[in-house]
C-alpha cells in the first residue's frame, strides 16, 4: 500500500535526517516504527503527509507516486495523520472538530452525514461529548477525537505519531482497541512509537529505525524478539559499553554514524 | 437621574457601534496575528463612499451599506493577496508598518480626490429622535445600533455555522491542525482579512451619519479601536465587545457630566489603569514570556 | 520531541535575511571615518556659504529628522518595539520651551535640557505602564500618547494657550546670522545623539536590547530585566528629541497643538529609519537625509502638502514590501557577498583537535591568582583551591558544596507542582528534590512533562499549584530574570541563541545580577567580556568568538548556550536535552564539561533521552512519567527497575552486556 524507497530528507538548510529509508506497508497491516530519539521516525510521517519535501527517493501510495504532492493532495488520496502535537481546535466543540475532518468532502452533504455516523459508531465518544469544547477534554479523550477526525475521510492509510504520548493506561487501552478495530476494518495503519512494547505488541509488522535509516524490519513478533533492538534503542550503535566512553577513547565504534552535529 | 439613564443608554448604543467597528480588527488579529492599523482608514474610506452614494443618488446611508459590504470584502481580499501576505513571515512590526503605510495611502488618495473637508451624511432622520417616556433616543444612533447588532449577529452566524467560518476559526486556533485537515492556509487567511474588512462597510456607513469625518479622521478612529482591543484583550471578541461598551459609556458620561473634549482622554486613562493592573487586558490571555508549550 | 529539527547550517552562514535589521559588520574603521568626514564637511558648510539660507534650513531640518530617527532607532531598531507616536516627544520639548519661555521669561535655549527631561519623564511613565508585558500594546499606546497629548494641550488653555498656540520671542542674535546658530545647534545635537546610540550599541545594555528583539523570552531567562531595559531604551530614545524640540520651538517661533503633535512627524521618522536601515548606527541618519531632502524636492516640484501624506504612505508601503531591511544593511549584505569575511565554517574535527578542555592538572596561560579573584575562597573548599592555583580558566562559582557528604542539602525542592493546559495535565503534583553538588538526571518517556517542569522551574510558565524552593527560598512567583540572578541557569532543547549577534556577544549578554553598573559595561571589551572569552575557551569555542551565532553547527551552538548559562554564575544548571541531535564526540566534550563544573560545586539537573549518557553521568536518576516522579535512585538500580522499564523502555528490553544479575534490586523511589 505504502512504499518508501531510498528516501532522503531534512529540515531547512540542515543535514539529512532521513538517509535513505526503505519502508513497506502492506495493505491492511499495522506497521509500527520504533527507534530512539532522533532516529527520524516522525520525519518519515511528515514526508509521507507532504509536509516535508524529499531530497531523494520515492514515496508510492498503491503504486502511485505522492512524494511531490502538497499536503491537501495527499489528504485527498486517503492518507491522514494524527500528529504528536496538539492537533485539535480547542475552542471548537468535539462535533465541530470531527466535522472539520471532513473539510475536503464538505460539499457532499450526504456523504458527510454517512461519514459522521460511521465515525460515531467507531468512536462513541464523539456522540457522547459532542458539545464539549475540545480544549476541556483529557489527553486520552483528545487522542480519540483526533483519530475520529482523521477517519472522516475514510482513509486508506492512517498514520499516528506516538499515539501513546501522555496517556494513562486506560486511555492507552482504549486507543489500542480502536486501532485494532480499524485494522480489522481493513485500514492500513502506520504508527510511530517510542514505547516499544506497546507499539510492537499492537502491530503486525515492526520497523526499527536509528540514525535516519531502517535497521531492522519484519513481522512484529520477530522484531520484538531481536536482541539488537536493545543496543539500537538505548542510544547509538555500539558494540557494548557506552558510545560516550568509546568516543572519548578514540576507538572505532561499530556502525556509528558520525553526524555533522545536526 | 433621567439624564444619567439617558447617558447610559446612549453610551450603550454607541458602544454597540464601536463593537461592530472593532470586531473586524479583532477578527484579523485573532486569525492572522496582525494589528491592522489601516482599519480606521477602511472605515473612513467606506464612509466616504457611502457619503458619495448618498450625495449622488439619495440612497439612505445605512442601506448603502448593503452595497458597500461586498465592495469592501473584495477590497480586503485583494489587499491581502497583493500586499499583506508578503509580510506574514516577518516580525510583527513589519505588518504594523505596512498597514500604517496603507492607512496613509488611503488617506492621501482621499485627500487628493475628495479634498480635506468635513463631510457628513444627513438623511431625513438625521436630527430626529425616538421618544420613549422621558427619554430621548436619537434616531441615527438607534438605527446605527440596530445595524451594528444585525451585522455582528451575521458575523457570528458566519463564523459558527458556515464551513468558511469554521475554517477561519480553526486556522486561528491551531494553524498546523488546520493544515492537517486540508484547510488551505493562505486562502483562509485572505478570507478572514476580507471578512474583517467587510465589517467596515457597514461601520463606515454608520459613521457617515453619526460622525462628521474627513480623510485624516482615521487616526481618531484607529486610536479608539486599538484602545478598545487593548482594553478588552487582543484577539478576544468578548473583550472587544466589553471594551466597546466601556468606551461608549466613558465617552457619553464624560460628555454629559464633564466636557466633550475630555471624553477621549478619560478613555485612555481607563486603559492605563486597566493595563497597570492587568497588562494583558480584561479578557486577554496572559502572554507567556517563553513560547514553549 | 522525537526528531531533531535544528537549523544546523552546514555551510555558508545565512547572512542577514532581507527583513532582519542586520548589524553592519563591514569595514568598521572606514564607516566611522567616513561619518567623521561628513560631519566636518557639514560643520564647515555655513562658513563656506554663509548666505545660502535656503540650503542651511533644509539641512538643519534634516539634522532634526536625523536626531529623531537615531533616537527612535534605540527603542524600535535595537529593541524592536515600534513606537508610532514618537513625534510626541518633539512636541513635549517644544511646548516645554514655549511655556517656560513665555511665562518665566527664560531664554528658550536654556530650557532645552528641561525639554529633554520632560520627554524622558513622559517616556518612563508610559513605559512603566505598558512595557511590563510583551506584544502589541506598546505600539498602540504610543499612538494614543500622541493623540492624548494633543488633546491635553488643546484643553489646558490656561497653560498652553490651547488652539491659539504660543508665540515665542524672536531669536536673540543679530539678524545677519539668520539660521546659522540653529544649524550648529541641531548639528551638535545630532552628533551627541549618534554618539549616544553608538555607545549604547557597544555596551551590554545594547546587546541586551538586541537580545530582547531577537528572543525576549530567552533574554529574560538569561537574567535580562526586560522591563527595565525596555523602559530605559524608551527613555533614551526620548531625551534628545525633547531637547531638540525646545530648540525647534525657538526656531519656529510659533507653536500650535496641531502642528506640534502632528502624526506626520512620527510618520517621517519611521520612514527615515526604514529607508536607512533599522538597527544600524548610521542608517537612520542617512535615511533622514534622504527623506527630508526628498520631501523638500517633492514640495518644490510636486504637489501641495496634501499629497505629502499620499507620497509618504506609498513610500512606506514600498519600503516595507521591497526594501524591508533598509538601505544600509542591504548595502552591507551586498558588500559582504562580494567580499566574504573570514568566517570559519563548521569543522568538527578541527574544532575538537585544537580547543582542548582545560583540566585541573594542566597549566594554561589563563590562570587565575586566587588572591586577586575575590570569589575564590580556599578556606571554604580546600579541594577547589589547588585546582584554581593550577591555572584553570577563571570560573567563578558561588557555591562550592563540601564533598563526601552522605546526605547533601537540597538545592531545589519541588513539591506538589501542577500545571495543566486546558484539560491536559502536563505536570501532576510532582515532587522532586535536587541535592546540592549532584548531577541529577531526569528521564522519562516523551510527553511525561519534563520540559514543562523545566519551564516551571525557569519561570517561563507559572504553576497552577505547588511550590518551588531554591536554597530554601520560594521562587515560584519570581520572574525569569530574578531566578537567573539567584543562580538558576538553563539551556534549551532547541538552542535559542540571538542570531543577530556574534558568539561573544551572545555569551556576554547574560546579567548575573540586577546592578545598573552591569548595563554599562562593554559588550566586547572590559572584565565581563574577558570572562565571556574565558567561558568560551572553557567550552572549547574560543576561536569562534567573533562569528555570527547562526553560523555554528548545532552542537557548537549548544555549547555556546551552556557558556551563556555559566555567565550567570549559576548554582544550578538545568540542561534540557544537551545531547539531542549532537555528534557523539561533542557529547563526550559535554560530559567532560559537566563533570568539571560539578567538581567545582555546580549542581546539574539534566533531562536527556540518551540513556547511556545519563546512566554514566548522572547520580541520582529520577524517572518522570505522566507528570510525576515514579522512581528515583542510583543509575544501576533505575535501569533495572521494572516500573521504569515498564514506563519507558518496554519490559522485555534489558540493557546489553550487563554483569549477571537477574534480580532487580530494590529501587528506592516514589511510586
Amino acid at each position: 500500500m505504502l512504499t518508501l524507497t531510498g528516501v532522503t530528507a531534512g529540515y531547512g538548510a540542515g543535514g539529512d535526517v532521513l538517509r535513505g529509508v526503505d519502508l513497506r506497508c502492506e495493505p491492511g497491516t499495522i506497521t509500527c516504527v520504533v527507534g530512539p530519539n532522533g532516529a527520524g521516525k516522525s520525519t518519515v510521517l511528515r514526508v509521507v503527509s507532504g509536509l516535508l519535501p524529499t531530497r531523494a527517493g520515492t514515496v508510492l501510495l498503491a503504486g502511485a507516486p505522492i512524494g511531490s504532492l502538497r499536503p491537501e493532495q495527499v489528504l485527498r488520496r486517503g492518507v491522514t495523520q494524527v500528529p504528536q502535537t496538539q492537533a485539535l481546535f480547542p475552542q471548537l466543540s468535539v462535533r465541530e472538530n470531527v466535522l472539520m475532518g471532513g473539510y475536503l468532502i464538505r460539499r457532499d452533504k450526504a456523504l458527510l452525514r454517512r461519514r459522521v455516523a460511521a465515525v460515531q459508531e467507531l468512536v462513541p465518544l464523539v456522540a457522547e461529548r459532542a458539545g464539549t469544547p475540545a480544549g476541556n477534554l483529557s489527553g486520552g479523550q483528545r487522542r480519540m477525537v483526533e483519530i475520529a477526525r482523521c477517519l472522516m475521510l475514510e482513509p486508506r492509510v492512517l498514520m499516528l505519531d506516538e499515539p501513546s504520548l501522555g496517556l494513562d493506561p486506560r486511555s492507552l487501552a482504549a486507543v489500542a482497541a480502536l486501532i485494532d478495530r480499524l485494522h480489522r476494518n481493513g485500514t492500513t495503519v502506520l504508527l510511530v512509537e517510542q514505547n516499544v512494547r506497546l507499539g510492537l505488541g499492537l502491530a503486525t509488522h515492526g520497523v526499527v529505525m536509528e540514525g535516519g535509516v531502517v535497521r531492522l524490519h519484519g513481522p512484529a513478533a520477530e522484531v520484538a524478539g531481536d536482541p539488537e533492538i536493545a543496543n539500537l534503542y538505548l542510544g547509538g550503535a555500539t558494540v557494548g559499553g557506552s558510545p560516550v566512553a568509546a568516543a572519548a577513547d578514540g576507538t572505532a565504534v561499530r556502525g556509528a554514524t558520525v553526524r555533522e552535529g545536526g | 437621574m433621567i439624564e444619567f439613564v439617558q447617558a447610559v443608554l446612549l453610551g450603550l448604543l454607541i458602544g454597540g457601534v464601536y463593537a461592530l467597528m472593532s470586531s473586524g480588527l479583532t477578527l484579523i488579529f485573532g486569525v492572522l496575528g496582525i494589528v491592522n492599523v489601516a482599519q480606521g482608514a477602511f472605515l473612513v474610506l467606506a464612509a466616504m463612499l457611502t457619503w458619495w452614494l448618498w450625495h449622488s443618488t439619495g440612497i439612505d446611508p445605512l442601506l448603502a451599506a448593503l452595497l458597500l459590504t461586498p465592495v469592501m470584502f473584495g477590497f480586503g481580499w485583494l489587499l491581502y493577496r497583493t500586499a499583506i501576505v508578503r509580510v506574514r513571515g516577518m516580525p510583527a512590526s513589519m505588518s504594523v508598518l505596512l498597514t500604517f503605510g496603507l492607512a496613509l495611502t488611503i488617506e492621501g488618495i482621499l485627500n487628493v480626490t475628495a479634498g480635506n473637508r468635513f463631510r457628513s451624511a444627513t438623511p431625513s432622520y438625521f436630527d430626529e429622535s425616538f421618544r420613549v417616556g422621558a427619554l430621548n433616543l436619537p434616531k441615527p444612533q438607534v438605527f446605527g445600533f440596530l445595524a451594528a447588532t444585525a451585522v455582528l449577529a451575521a458575523l457570528y452566524l458566519i463564523l459558527t455555522r458556515t464551513w468558511t467560518g469554521r475554517a477561519i476559526r480553526a486556522c486561528a486556533q491551531n494553524p498546523s491542525g488546520a493544515a492537517l485537515v486540508g484547510v488551505a492556509a493562505t486562502g483562509t487567511a485572505a478570507l478572514a482579512f476580507a471578512l474583517g474588512t467587510a465589517t467596515t462597510g457597514v461601520g463606515g456607513s454608520i459613521m457617515s451619519v453619526l460622525y462628521p469625518f474627513f480623510p485624516a479622521s482615521h487616526y481618531d478612529w484607529i486610536s479608539r479601536l486599538l484602545g478598545i482591543i487593548v482594553l478588552g484583550g487582543m484577539g478576544s471578541m468578548p473583550g472587544a465587545l466589553v471594551g466597546s461598551l466601556v468606551l461608549g459609556l466613558a465617552e457619553t458620561l464624560t460628555a454629559t457630566y464633564g466636557s466633550l473634549q475630555w471624553s477621549t482622554l478619560v478613555f485612555y486613562a481607563v486603559i492605563v489603569v486597566v493595563l497597570l493592573v492587568r497588562p494583558q487586558g480584561l479578557f486577554g490571555a496572559r502572554l507567556r514570556e517563553d513560547a514553549l508549550p | 520531541m522525537t526528531d531533531p529539527t535544528p537549523p544546523a547550517p552546514a555551510g555558508r552562514p545565512a547572512l542577514a535575511p532581507r527583513w532582519v535589521p542586520g548589524r553592519l559588520r563591514g569595514p568598521v574603521g572606514n564607516r566611522h571615518a567616513l561619518a567623521g568626514v561628513v560631519f566636518v564637511a557639514l560643520a564647515l558648510f555655513p562658513a563656506i556659504r554663509p548666505h545660502d539660507t535656503y540650503r542651511q534650513t533644509v539641512l538643519l531640518l534634516a539634522f532634526l529628522l536625523a536626531i529623531e530617527a537615531s533616537s527612535w532607532n534605540i527603542i524600535s531598531g535595537y529593541a524592536g518595539y515600534i513606537s508610532l507616536g514618537h513625534g510626541a516627544f518633539l512636541g513635549l520639548g517644544a511646548y516645554t520651551a514655549g511655556i517656560v519661555a513665555t511665562r518665566l521669561d527664560v531664554h528658550p535655549l536654556l530650557i532645552a535640557p528641561l525639554g529633554g527631561v520632560v520627554a524622558v519623564v513622559a517616556a518612563v511613565l508610559l513605559g512603566l505602564v505598558v512595557l511590563r508585558s510583551r506584544g502589541h500594546a506598546f505600539v498602540i499606546i504610543t499612538i494614543a500618547l500622541l493623540f492624548a497629548t494633543q488633546v491635553l494641550v488643546v484643553n489646558l488653555r490656561s497653560l498652553t494657550g490651547g488652539s491659539d498656540g504660543i508665540t515665542l520671542p524672536l531669536p536673540s542674535w543679530p539678524a545677519e546670522f539668520q539660521n546659522i546658530p540653529f544649524y550648529y545647534l541641531f548639528l551638535g545635537l545630532l552628533g551627541l545623539t549618534v554618539l549616544l546610540s553608538g555607545w549604547i550599541r557597544r555596551t551590554r545594555f545594547g546587546t541586551g536590547l538586541l537580545a530582547i528583539r531577537d528572543d525576549e523570552g530567552k533574554a529574560a531567562a538569561i537574567g535580562v530585566h526586560t522591563t527595565r531595559y525596555k523602559v530605559l531604551a524608551y527613555a533614551c530614545s526620548a531625551f534628545f528629541i525633547g531637547v531638540a524640540g525646545s530648540v525647534y520651538a525657538y526656531f519656529l517661533t510659533f507653536l500650535n497643538p496641531l502642528g506640534a503633535f502632528s502624526i506626520l512627524t512620527s510618520v517621517t521618522i519611521v520612514l527615515a529609519v526604514l529607508v536607512g536601515g533599522r538597527g544600524s548606527l548610521y542608517g537612520p541618519v542617512l535615511g533622514a537625509f534622504v527623506v527630508q531632502i526628498g520631501s523638500e524636492q517633492a514640495t518644490v516640484y510636486g504637489g501641495s502638502s496634501q499629497s505629502r501624506v499620499l507620497i509618504f504612505g506609498i513610500a512606506l508601503v514600498a519600503v516595507v514590501l521591497f526594501l524591508p531591511a533598509g538601505a544600509v544593511p542591504t548595502a552591507a549584505a551586498w558588500w559582504h557577498r562580494r567580499h566574504p569575511a573570514t568566517v570559519e565554517y563548521i569543522d568538527q574535527a578541527g574544532a575538537l583537535a585544537r580547543g582542548q578542555l582545560a583540566r585541573p592538572d594542566r597549566t594554561t596561560p589563563t590562570g587565575t591568582d586566587p588572591a586577586v579573584d575575590p570569589a575564590v575562597d580556599p578556606a571554604v573548599d580546600p579541594e577547589a583551591a589547588p585546582a584554581r592555583a593550577a591555572g584553570q580558566p577563571r570560573l567563578v562559582v558561588r557555591d562550592r558544596a563540601p564533598q563526601a557528604e552522605p546526605q547533601r542539602r537540597a538545592l531545589l525542592e519541588i513539591s506538589g507542582l501542577t500545571k495543566a493546559f486546558g484539560g491536559l495535565v502536563a505536570v501532576d503534583g510532582a515532587d522532586l528534590t535536587v541535592r546540592r553538588g549532584t548531577v541529577t538526571g531526569l528521564i522519562g518517556p516523551n510527553g511525561s512533562g519534563k520540559t514543562t517542569l523545566f519551564n516551571l522551574v525557569g519561570g517561563a510558565l507559572r504553576a497552577d499549584a505547588g511550590e518551588i524552593r531554591f536554597d530554601g527560598r520560594r521562587i515560584d512567583r519570581l520572574r525569569p530574570w530574578q531566578r537567573g540572578h539567584l543562580g538558576i541557569g538553563r539551556t534549551f532543547q532547541l538552542t535559542r541563541l540571538f542570531k543577530s549577534m556574534t558568539v561573544l556577544e551572545n555569551v556576554v549578554a547574560p546579567l548575573p545580577d540586577a546592578r545598573w553598573r552591569a548595563l554599562l559595561s562593554g559588550a566586547v571589551s572590559g572584565p565581563e567580556a574577558a570572562r565571556a572569552r574565558d567561558l568560551l575557551d572553557f567550552v572549547g569555542l574560543g576561536r569562534f568568538a567573533g562569528q555570527p551565532a547562526g553560523s555554528l553547527s548545532y552542537g557548537q551552538q549548544k555549547l555556546v548556550e551552556l557558556a551563556q548559562a555559566l555567565m550567570l554564575d549559576p548554582r544550578l544548571v538545568l540542561l534540557d536535552e544537551p545531547a539531542g541531535g549532537v555528534n557523539p564526540s561533542l557529547v563526550a566534550r559535554l560530559v567532560e564539561i559537566v563533570r568539571d563544573l560539578n567538581a567545582q560545586g555546580v549542581t546539574f539537573l539534566v533531562v536527556e533521552h540518551n540513556i547511556p549518557m545519563v546512566l554514566e553521568l548522572c547520580d541520582p536518576v529520577v524517572v518522570f512519567a505522566r507528570g510525576r516522579v515514579i522512581a528515583e535512585g542510583r543509575p544501576e538500580l533505575i535501569r533495572r527497575d521494572p516500573a521504569v522499564l515498564d514506563a519507558y523502555l518496554g519490559e522485555d528490553w534489558r540493557p546489553p552486556a550487563e554483569p549477571a544479575d537477574p534480580e532487580p534490586a530494590e529501587p528506592k523511589g516514589v511510586r
